[in-house]
């Protein structure tokens, strides 16, 4: 290879950079393939033989419903997240430049601030005796402390409470990018408020409403210290069973099962994402 | 020859880097079981810093250990009864040299020498105590709580809290009906999940952090509590009860125990020793309202503390009382696939 | 006439954003030991936060650990985003397409595939271990930074250097490593403070040798309410305040 002798520089780059990825990324990756259709041992955690028994556990009916579940409040965290942050990236999209960039810096300093420490503030005014309760009370429009801590509902409220800003950011961007004329366009061929809202901001929109879903769906079932910390060890997410698999229970095969459903999920959202994109740049073109 | 002596110049560093290291011994405990002021005086004593790490319950230390295996990473650590014998069959543990020991013999000869551990080898007792009822006395009205199956009453739904100890809660759902707390029968497991499911509306919360906090926050009215907890619940709030249920309590004894492979199991035995002092024994027991094993220690509390019904049970509190046992890992995948269906469970 | 509502909404959801941000700011001088009713001013719980041995280790840790994991994925990265930018070589696709996993992939994957690699290989859980799945993390964050840099800079100048000469490395250098400069100091801030802030990775692979602050804190917050995380969160906040706005000064000035 004369290229090592010419190049030693970008060499060096490329072997340090391919052997990190190699090693850090990809093997773990086939390492928990591997693991998932292996059995449970414990004592070595995984043996052989081969088999698909934890997948095949996934799809008991009895686990299928812990998933189903997890999967309706990272849904329900998702949604909450859309209703709130469509039209505020909208709202947001029609300041000026100026204070939309200030707003925008507003929006992430939270974001760099510790998340456990965040969910933990959520839980002083969730709980029986914490500031929501007792403003009500004060006010007088409670008699009786709600019950709001420890439930499925204190869970998407932590959830949502911390992605919310990944579901904004990608929405603002393409509001930023939606352009003025077509708008105007879509009104002066007589279109009303609400089709254009429907025909023209919608679609246009969508590409950015995938991503913030893509962006808010999936650690929505992975956050496992928000259920812990907010939904007092019950309301589980994906993240906790799997959690659970490798740190309590030791099924390893069953976690990588689990956790293999979770980067296909992913990547058929990205899929999604992509095919979204490439029919609004077709049409856009 | 300039490479030789730098190689040796460098040998000669490390060494004299290892020798003033200073000496660590990791200490892997359960949350909220070990008085800070016993941990600064055995530093303050031998010089030996005490790295605390704790975990919520026997599953997840265990985990953690085999996770660690080679890394040697506790030196330490205290599992209940029937992890003690689960380890020491996998033989996970060090032998504990008794010659380094001190104080055995002051030990409580019943809770020696015991089938989980013949003629402690591997492990030291280290606390015993139970997990009953707590009841918040202002905030229950009616019929006086006396048994588990009261916890399935109507009126504490939304009330209750459980620990999040999959053994401790199928404990209580086997004992409900009627069947022993160390039952291995699937059948048998699967109607007390069946039988707690029914209990899940009520549940509110599961707690082995600081089962007392959630009591003390108000979430919750009644439910289980690790006596020690009680007890340590008793100066912020009188009205916490802590009851013997009539069905049996659930009794369990904690034990040192030096992984395998132990960086400084040197230090462990000292710290063993340092503990096993009747004065540091009483000392623990009176801060954290466990029993000691100790019986020095005990002559030594005072009588608040050693007249406690919580700590120091009578022998009618002990009535049906159930030791946990060493189930084997066949029955206890069957505990954990169902302990994680109740808790995901709505 | 409508123009009112849009602007009160965005801050009704400001407020909700902030306002537990701020009830944990405001408690953190509570002098009550009860974390919901204010019993005056006071700084006990700063105090006694750094009278506790522990959480300052663990406070040092994980400095030193951000510290560390932020530079040396800046560096990583930044020679990544280089060869994405400047090289031909094969398989240019995929080394793209690992990038995006690592950014697109739960955390949770993540730190189950990392742990199973350190028990395979192993790596003792700890410093070692932490760092290694740290920079891992942070990786693609600094090359996306660093490449949007790269995107916008004139190619004249590097064929320039090589013309008069320069070898691979010194053109970099002398060339390269200033225009990017900037990319690079936001991307090590970046790197800095998801290292910071990681709980789901660390929790899977840390070691009892080497405990770090999310941990420390994780297992206090499960404990109950204490009113030191109060004053230990009114701290971290200011300090990613500060390191964001860092970045952003940084950033906007390059721009100019």
């Amino acid at each position: 290879m004369p290229s090592i002798t010419r190049q030693p520089f970008r060499t060096a780059v490329l072997v340090l950079v391919w052997g990190w990825l190699l090693f850090l990324v990809l093997a773990p990756n086939l390492l928990v393939v591997g693991a998932s259709v292996m059995t449970r041992d414990p004592g070595t955690f995984i043996s052989l033989p081969l088999n698909l028994d934890a997948y095949r556990q996934l799809f008991d009916p009895l686990y299928l419903e812990v998933f189903l579940h997890s999967l309706y409040m990272a849904a329900m965290t998702t949604l909450v997240c859309l209703l709130i942050g469509y039209p505020f990236a909208w709202a947001l999209s029609k300041l000026g430049k100026q204070r939309q960039l200030l707003l925008i810096f507003l929006l992430i300093v939270p974001f760099w601030t510790n998340s456990l420490v965040r969910t933990y503030a959520l839980k002083m005014l969730l709980a029986t005796n914490g500031l929501i309760n007792s403003s009500l009370m004060g006010l007088g429009w409670i008699d009786e402390p709600l019950q709001m801590l420890y439930t499925e509902g204190a869970v998407i409220i932590g959830l949502v409470y911390l992605l919310l800003p990944f579901m904004i950011l990608p929405l603002y961007s393409v509001f930023d990018d939606l352009r003025q004329e077509l708008l105007l366009a879509s009104h002066d061929l007589g279109a009303g408020r609400f089709a254009t809202f429907i025909h023209v901001i919608v679609p246009l929109t969508l590409p950015g409403v995938l991503a913030g879903v893509m962006l808010v769906l999936l650690p929505a079932m992975g956050l496992f210290f928000v259920p812990d910390i907010l939904g007092g060890s019950r309301n589980l997410l994906v993240g906790n069973v799997i959690k659970n698999q490798f740190l309590d229970a030791r099924n390893w095969p069953f976690g990588a099962a689990a956790s293999i459903v979770l980067t296909i999920t992913m990547a058929i959202l990205m899929l999604a994402h992509r095919l979204s994109k490439q029919r609004i740049g077709e049409e856009g073109a | 020859m300039k490479k030789l002596a730098l190689a040796g110049l460098l040998a000669v560093g490390l060494t004299g880097c290892s020798s003033e290291e200073p000496k660590v011994l990791n200490l892997y405990n359960w949350s909220e079981y070990m008085p800070q002021e016993v941990l600064t005086r055995f530093e303050e004593e031998t010089g030996i810093q005490v790295v605390y790490t704790t975990y919520d319950s026997n599953e997840a230390m265990y985990a953690k250990l085999k996770l660690l295996d080679d890394s040697a990473a506790y030196d330490l650590a205290v599992p209940s009864t029937y992890y003690v014998s689960k380890m020491r069959q996998e033989d996970l543990l060090l032998p504990i040299d008794r010659s380094k020991i001190e104080g055995f013999d002051k030990l409580d000869p019943e809770l020696v020498n015991l089938d989980i551990d013949p003629d402690n080898k591997f492990s030291i007792p280290y606390l015993w105590g139970t997990t009953g009822l707590a009841v918040d006395t202002d905030d229950v009205e009616g019929e006086p709580v006396t048994a588990w199956a009261d916890l399935w009453d109507e009126r504490f739904e939304g009330r209750v809290m459980l620990t999040n100890d999959m053994r401790e809660v199928f404990h209580v759902g086997l004992r409900v009906l009627g069947y022993s707390g160390n039952s291995t029968d699937p059948q048998q497991i699967e109607e007390a999940y069946e039988k707690l499911t029914e209990l899940m509306p009520s549940v509110r919360t599961f707690n082995s952090d600081a089962p007392r906090v959630p009591y003390l926050e108000g979430e919750t009215d009644v439910g289980m509590i690790w006596n020690g907890e009680a007890v340590m619940a008793e100066e912020t709030m009188p009205s916490l009860e802590y009851v013997y249920p009539e069905e049996g309590i659930i009794a369990w004894l904690d034990s040192f125990v030096i992984p395998k492979n132990a960086k400084n199991p040197e230090a462990a035995h000292q710290f063993i020793s340092f503990v096993l002092q009747p004065e540091i024994s009483a000392l623990i027991s009176e801060e954290i309202g466990y029993a000691t094993p100790n019986l020095a220690a005990r002559e030594m509390l005072p009588d608040d503390v050693a007249n406690n019904r919580a700590s120091y049970p009578t022998p009618e509190d002990m009535t049906n009382a159930e030791f946990q046992v060493d189930i084997g890992d066949e029955a206890l995948q069957v505990y954990a696939k169902y302990w994680e269906m109740l808790k995901s469970g709505r | 006439m409508t123009r009112w509502l849009p602007r009160a909404y965005l801050v009704l959801v400001y407020l909700l954003l902030y306002i537990p941000i701020g009830v944990l700011v405001v408690f953190s001088f509570n002098d009550s030991r009860s974390g919901y009713t204010w019993g005056g001013l006071s700084l006990r719980w700063y105090q006694s936060l750094f009278n506790n041995n522990a959480m300052v280790e663990a406070m040092w840790n994980s400095l030193w650990l951000a510290l560390s994991a932020a530079t040396v994925s800046t560096v990583i990265g930044a020679l990544t985003a280089l060869a994405l930018h400047r090289y031909r070589f094969r398989g240019k696709k995929v080394l793209n397409g690992m990038l995006f996993v690592v950014m697109m992939s739960p955390e949770i994957v993540l730190a189950i595939s990392l742990l199973a690699l350190f028990l395979l290989v192993g790596i003792q859980l700890g410093y070692v271990s932490l760092l290694l799945a740290h920079v891992t993390f942070c990786l693609p964050f600094v090359v996306i930074t660093v490449m949007a840099r790269l995107s916008g800079f004139d190619e004249s100048l590097p064929e320039a250097a090589r013309d008069l000469g320069a070898s691979d490395f010194t053109m970099t250098r002398t060339v390269l490593i200033p225009v990017i400069m900037p990319a690079l100091l936001a991307g090590w801030l970046l790197g800095f403070t998801l290292s910071l802030d990681d709980v789901v990775v660390s929790t899977f692979v840390s070691g009892p040798s080497y405990e770090i602050l999310p941990l420390r804190i994780y297992s206090m917050v499960r404990v109950g309410l204490k009113p030191e995380v109060n004053a230990l969160g009114t701290l971290l906040l200011v300090f990613s305040l500060v390191m964001l706005m860092l970045s952003q000064w940084i950033l906007t000035r390059s721009k100019r």
